[in-house]
């Protein structure tokens, strides 16, 4: 296998256990979930050193609560129980239910909210949503714990901000402000490809469509992570919708990519097809408002 | 070094000793010679070793086999019963869809799902079900009609 130096698959029940794990295995033990992402690095040799797999799946982690201010969706949680979230039918959570359409069954019942995040992978399509969303994470580690944005979490391709102790317990939804729509988009080669491009948009919009607030998210390989484009978040806030500003606002997006080349697009490719998504994606908020 | 793990596959408890790292397919096909469950891709891109934990489909290959103690497995060969195929192995022969075969026990374990979640699914609920699953032979026409017609028979038989 490509773990050489691997000991121990291990599968804690408490935060006591994951701890005492960590003080046995130090920075050699890797935390997993669904596992999907884990093995997909494990396959192609970047987890050098690994000797201990920690599984956070016996953790209790995997609870739904509502709220009055909002969703609080336990880290283990699988992206097919979120399919079942009350309210994920609104156009204020269209970004989540468009981005549960894309992935197959089989990663629909194994992956988990913590580990897409964690992941820091940006051709996933889930964690752009959360972003859009203005999602929360609740990090532990050993007997203390605190929020980050998402955003907060990515520090590269692949690697996340976390210390080597901490991990993702839950993740918070705001409850969105009434006029609010969001909506995501993805560019794909085939039914279970990851994004080629991806973009989440959430805009809240009042009277004469006017948008008080406004999220682009760009995924897809658009940059090294998942990022909010402050630019074309410029120039919606406090105008009136419209076609001419949607094209407006994806214009922007160039001062806030630097895009991915790799065997699947060049960057030029990249750049030219956010545009047109961050346009569409926009487009098909405001028509959720209808 | 290796770990002890207790897996319930097609109701029979198997104790093992496997790699901590061992993935579900490399145990099904190397240790137990489940050999219905195809190795593709090997990193969840392409459906051919799609099995049910727990009634739901997943890709073993990328299953920690030490993760589902206790979970129920089943794959290609724990469909059908007292030595039956199951109606959607005898639909996909009746239909034809199968050309060079490598996808098909995959494919059927996707369809299983979705026909034990909704027994009459229309088309687009169809290829939906499948869209975790590559086929280059076919062009997807004839499964998806085996996949109805595994549902129509299914109905028939219920209402008969």
């Amino acid at each position: 296998m490509a773990l050489p130096e691997l000991k121990e698959f291990c599968m804690p029940a408490t935060a006591d256990e994951v701890a005492s794990l960590l003080e046995k295995y130090g920075d050699a033990a890797l935390f997993v979930a669904g596992g999907t992402f884990v093995h997909g690095l494990e396959a192609r040799g970047f987890l050098p050193g690994v000797e201990a797999l920690i599984d956070l799946r016996k953790l209790g982690l995997d609870k739904i609560e509502k709220g009055r201010k909002g969703v609080t969706v336990g880290a283990s949680v699988k992206f097919a129980a979120l399919e079942g979230l009350s309210g994920l039918d609104t156009p204020a959570y269209g970004a989540l239910h468009d981005a549960l359409s894309y992935p197959p069954a089989q990663i629909m019942n194994l992956a988990t909210i913590g580990g897409c995040i964690a992941a820091s992978c940006p051709f996933y399509d889930v964690p752009a949503a959360f972003q859009a969303l203005d999602g929360v994470v609740t990090v532990q580690g050993g007997n203390s714990s605190r929020e980050l944005s998402i955003g907060d979490v990515y520090a590269g391709l692949f690697e996340n901000s976390l210390e080597a102790d901490e991990y993702i317990s839950s993740l918070f939804l705001p409850k969105q402000d009434s006029g609010t729509s969001s909506a995501y988009i993805k560019l794909e080669t085939n039914a279970n490809d990851l994004a080629l491009v991806g973009v989440a948009a959430r805009i809240t919009v009042g009277r004469k469509n006017k948008i008080s607030d406004a999220r682009i998210v760009l995924g897809g390989g658009l940059n090294d992570t998942h990022k909010r484009s402050a630019a074309a978040e410029a120039v919606l806030n406090g105008e009136q919708a419209s076609d001419t500003l949607f094209q407006q606002a994806a214009d922007a997006i160039d001062a806030d990519i630097s895009p991915i080349s790799d065997h699947r697009c060049s960057a030029e490719y990249r750049g030219a097809i956010g545009k047109v998504y961050v346009r569409r994606t926009l487009q098909q908020a405001l028509q959720r408002l209808d | 070094m290796k770990q002890l793990v207790t897996l319930n596959i097609n109701g029979e408890q198997h104790e093992l000793a496997i790699s901590p790292d061992a993935t579900l397919l490399t145990v099904l096909r190397e240790d137990l010679g489940l050999l219905g469950t195809k190795r593709g891709c090997d990193t969840s891109a392409c459906g051919c070793c799609t099995i049910h934990i727990d009634g739901k489909a997943v890709y073993a290959c990328v299953v920690y086999a030490m993760s589902v103690q206790g979970g129920e497995i089943t794959t290609i060969e724990g469909l059908g019963e007292n030595g039956k195929l199951d109606p959607l192995q005898d639909a996909f022969i009746e239909a034809g869809a199968v050309q060079c075969g490598y996808c098909t026990c995959g494919m059927i374990m996707s369809a299983k799902q979705l026909l034990n979640e909704e027994p009459n699914p229309d088309e687009e609920q169809i290829r939906h079900a499948i869209a975790g699953n590559l086929c280059r032979c076919t062009g997807y026409a004839k499964i998806v009609d085996a996949i109805k017609m595994a549902a129509d028979n299914g109905l028939k038989g219920q209402s008969s």
